[in-house]
């Protein structure tokens, strides 16, 4: 075959090789953030049901997991029964928070008095909380260290094993000794 | 049941942690400066211009927005997606706007958040040039290769085709094809 039509095919087919064998073994539901390792945007806003509104910053010192949610989406209902477990079980050393995306408080308000709440959920109207996260549909979980920094989101349901890990990275303390 | 089971294994370990846990000097939190958050004023500091109003103000929403990808549609701009997540990106772009913030600002101002990926044009920076430059180059790259091919084949076509035979008795009926078409002044004779 002429040499100069196996070099131009050369030149087109192994870039794209290149592209897809770099990407072939990422993660999918591991989404690349520009806000991991960069500080967490700060927020004020107030919970479901009433109370002080909840400050970002009021909760220095201790690693923080926000999830972004809503009820009609269903992996967020696969992940909630989870997340109120772990967050029971580490209440006090690590700071569980949800919020509602693009949701009723009224609907929400009650999906919470049925399957329960072990944590404050937090409405965020006109999502300018989850535009300064970079939310792009529910769930997406960011875990964030004890100095505020982002260490991972999770942009699909969470399961036991990805929590493990997650929470690992924000206080691995807490986890190493769980294993 | 295996949720209730890790949940257990973690409070066993975690509790006594807990009650070791040193009374450290809380870790540094970052600065106002370091966050990247909600407020405009702590990520892009100060506006760039004045702000706008009216239908100046309309008209560089639906211009900003023209430029932002939607992020949670399939190609669409925020300026055209009816999603809840655009309307919210439209409403802060007009509130950036109403603000001062200029253009160049605000779409920095989403990137922080998104990442390159929600410019709708990618800026001219970095690897990016090479998506800019790719289809010129590709194109000039195929159109030399085509021309050279054109001329080759002349070439080679001229090199092959045989030399017209030098018989007088066609003069006239060249000078005549060449009057026709280029307008050459010849004086024809009559064909014999």
């Amino acid at each position: 075959m002429n040499r100069k039509v196996l070099l131009a095919g050369a030149l087109v087919v192994l870039p794209l090789l290149g592209v897809l064998l770099a990407n072939i073994r990422r993660d999918p539901t591991s989404v690349r953030s520009p806000l991991v390792g960069r500080a967490a945007p700060e927020f004020t806003l107030a919970p479901v049901g009433g109370g002080a509104p909840v400050t970002l910053a009021s909760l220095r010192g201790k690693p923080i997991v926000i999830n972004f949610w809503a009820t009609y989406c269903v992996p967020c209902l696969q992940e909630h029964a989870l997340l109120q477990a772990v967050a029971r079980a580490t209440a006090g050393r690590v700071t569980f928070l949800g919020v509602v995306y693009d949701d009723e408080e009224s609907k929400v308000r009650a999906f919470m008095a049925e399957e329960g709440a072990s944590y404050p959920v937090l409405i965020d109207h006109g999502g300018r909380t989850a535009i300064a996260f970079g939310v792009a549909g529910v769930p997406e979980t960011f875990f964030i260290d004890a100095q505020g920094r982002i260490l991972y989101k999770h942009s699909a349901a969470l399961d036991e094993e990805t929590m493990r890990a997650s929470l690992h990275k924000i206080a691995p303390a807490l986890m190493s000794e769980a294993r | 049941m295996r949720a209730a089971a890790t949940c257990a294994l973690v409070l066993a370990v975690a509790a006594p942690l807990h009650a070791q846990a040193p009374a450290a000097s809380a870790p540094a939190w970052p600065s106002a400066a370091e966050l990247s958050g909600s407020d405009p004023r702590v990520v892009l500091g100060a506006p760039a211009g004045q702000g706008l109003h009216g239908s100046a103000l309309e008209a560089g929403t639906k211009d900003v927005a023209a430029l932002l990808r939607c992020p949670v549609c399939q190609g669409l701009s925020v300026a055209d997606s009816p999603s809840t997540t655009a309307q919210n990106m439209r409403h802060q772009v007009r509130s950036l706007l109403e603000q001062g913030y200029d253009k160049q600002q605000i779409l920095a101002y989403f990137e922080k958040s998104y990442g390159e990926f929600v410019r709708l044009q990618p800026p001219l920076r970095g690897i990016n040039w090479l998506l800019w430059l790719a289809p010129v180059v590709v194109l000039l790259g195929g159109g030399a290769v085509l021309f050279g091919r054109a001329r080759t084949r002349a070439a080679a076509e001229a090199a092959a085709a045989p030399a017209a035979p030098a018989d007088p008795a066609l003069d006239d009926y060249r000078a005549r094809a060449r009057a026709l078409a280029f307008g050459e002044t010849a004086e024809p004779t009559e064909p014999r």
